[in-house]
């Protein structure tokens, strides 16, 4: 679905990758981890053609990335915070509405189906009750289902979320995981999912890959549990003490 | 005296036009306060400003230009305004808000240096400053009933990816959402509508038609949908209350709808306030 061959990037001076190879199947519930500035979200905003590779090569379902444009199969979820979304005066029927804009096309309006959609996207979160509420008056764990739901309106293949547990209460990021398993056993989705949180996560996905520059590690979930300490060592540097802390 | 609003052809003119502002100003400006852009009206005045001075003086010293309406080179300079504030917010990516305060120093710098050149103009400069009913023509009324009809149309037809850009810029580019071509029009038809408004509200007061029927309408609205017909209704109600008032009592009209227009956010404010005592 995904595959980045010998892919670098660098911001000014600054190589922030560095020949990365990396690929992502179909039906794969990935965790990418790394350290902050290590490059996880730049990997991601590469995948989804937000920035371009200095070099190498960006694949998305067997086409080049300058050549996509059926990006209606990829849904995204962007890190909450960086939304401040919640003064903005839209209900919650309006945002995962938005989240057709790219499916339905230009200069179309949204048909009653379409509407059909939305309606249930927002069961599929468990926020029927919410639908016609203004997204300012949820809470952090709530609005966060709201981004998912704009992200699976138009019904992807691939879903991408960036670091989405941050600025959510401990109890809600269980349930926010809870429903992202059930969401990719229900609809088939292939997930890429970048966080911070190692233990939260890596007891959820499937697969992790670690970025520090490069690809330090990449395999099953089951395997970097196992070897996490080396792993984290090596990516970390050798001072590094590993905290480990389950929810 | 309503009957004057009919007899009067100048008084039509200012009636329809005011109406039409009073529909496309909160359309625009519902977009432009959620994207936390409601200076850039205030900006694009100044650089319009500068537009009709260089009109005038165009039209001073040369004859071919005489028969020139000075709004059409307002137009044209706030268009370019635009532009270089699109321009701008890129080269600063990370000040984004410093693009607006460098072309309104710029548009008022360039004011000013035209109308010494010109060695002053005519009292008609009065009247795109502040707003005069009685200088509305025909002319005005036709280029905005243009822009009136272009800015609708854009809405109607691309409602929904003017709604996905200005909630998450991000999101629509990933949703394949041209983005850049999307802001970059909607900064056009701000340029047009600010330069088409002026002779009734007045150059350096377009902008408070902008934001203050949206600011009074977020208080109470529902929706996004909502935000923007109850701001259509506020500034329908500031520039019909506002022309009728101004009117009666010889006052400039664009200070008049503008103080109803604070009026109005003065009465939403206080409704919503007693609204929460009285829970």
């Amino acid at each position: 679905m995904v595959k980045l061959t010998d892919v670098s990037f660098q911001y000014e001076d600054k190589v922030v990758l560095d020949g990365v190879n990396f690929a992502l199947d179909r039906g794969d519930f990935v965790g990418i981890v790394g350290p902050n500035g290590s490059g996880k979200s730049t990997l991601m905003k590469l995948i989804l053609g937000l920035l371009t590779p200095t070099k190498g090569k960006v694949e998305l379902f067997g086409q080049p990335l300058q050549k996509f444009r059926e990006w209606n199969r990829i849904g995204y979820v962007a890190q909450q915070v960086a939304h401040g979304a919640g003064g903005f005066p839209a209900t919650v029927r309006e945002v995962v509405a938005s989240g057709l804009v790219g499916k339905v096309g230009m200069f179309r309006r949204l048909k009653a189906y379409h509407h059909v959609s939305v309606q249930e996207a927002v069961d599929r979160v468990g926020l029927t009750a919410k639908l016609d509420q203004r997204i300012g008056s949820l809470s952090g764990g709530q609005l966060q289902r709201v981004f998912i739901a704009r992200a699976l309106v138009a019904e992807p293949e691939l879903l991408i979320l960036d670091e989405p547990t941050v600025g959510v209460d401990q109890e809600s990021i269980e349930q926010f995981y809870s429903l992202l398993r059930s969401l990719k056993e229900e609809n088939s989705l292939t997930m890429m999912i970048v966080s911070h949180d190692v233990g939260v996560m890596t007891q959820w996905v499937n697969k992790v890959a670690c970025v520090q520059k490069k690809i330090h590690f990449h395999g099953t979930a089951h395997d970097f549990e196992h070897n996490q300490e080396q792993i984290l060592q090596q990516m970390y540097g050798g001072s590094m003490k590993l905290l480990s802390h389950h929810h | 005296m309503l009957a004057d609003w009919w007899q009067y052809d100048f008084l039509r003119y200012t009636l329809f036009s005011g109406i039409l502002i009073g529909l496309i100003c909160p359309i625009l400006g519902t977009f432009l306060i959620v994207r936390r852009l409601s200076m850039m009206a205030d900006g694009l005045s100044h650089v319009t400003l500068s537009g009709v001075a260089a009109g005038m003086l165009l039209s001073k010293k040369v004859a071919f230009f005489a028969a020139i309406n000075p709004l059409f080179f307002g137009m044209i300079f706030s268009v370019i305004g635009s532009l270089f504030i699109e321009r701008l917010r890129k080269v600063f990516r990370s000040q984004q808000d410093l693009a607006i305060p460098i072309i309104l120093s710029g548009g008022l710098g360039l004011f000013t240096v035209l109308i010494s050149i010109a060695d002053g103009f005519n009292a008609d400069l009065y009247s795109y400053l502040f707003g005069k009913i009685v200088t509305v023509t025909i002319e005005d009324l036709y280029a905005l009933v243009g822009v009136a009809v272009v800015v609708l149309g854009t809405v109607l037809l691309i409602y929904k990816e003017l709604f996905a850009v200005s909630f998450d810029e991000e999101f629509a580019r990933v949703s394949g959402v041209s983005r850049r071509a999307i802001n970059l029009w909607f900064m056009v038809l701000v340029a047009l509508t600010i330069a088409a408004s002026m002779r009734i509200v007045g150059v350096l007061l377009i902008s408070a038609l902008i934001t203050l029927p949206v600011a009074a309408s977020l208080q109470i609205s529902g929706s996004f949908r909502q935000t923007i017909l109850y701001a259509i209704v506020f500034a329908q109600t500031s520039v019909l209350g506002g022309l009728y008032f101004a009117y009666l009592l010889d006052w400039a009209s664009g200070g008049t709808i503008v103080l109803m227009a604070v009026l109005i956010l003065l009465v939403v404010l206080g409704v919503k306030k007693l609204k929460v005592l009285f829970r």
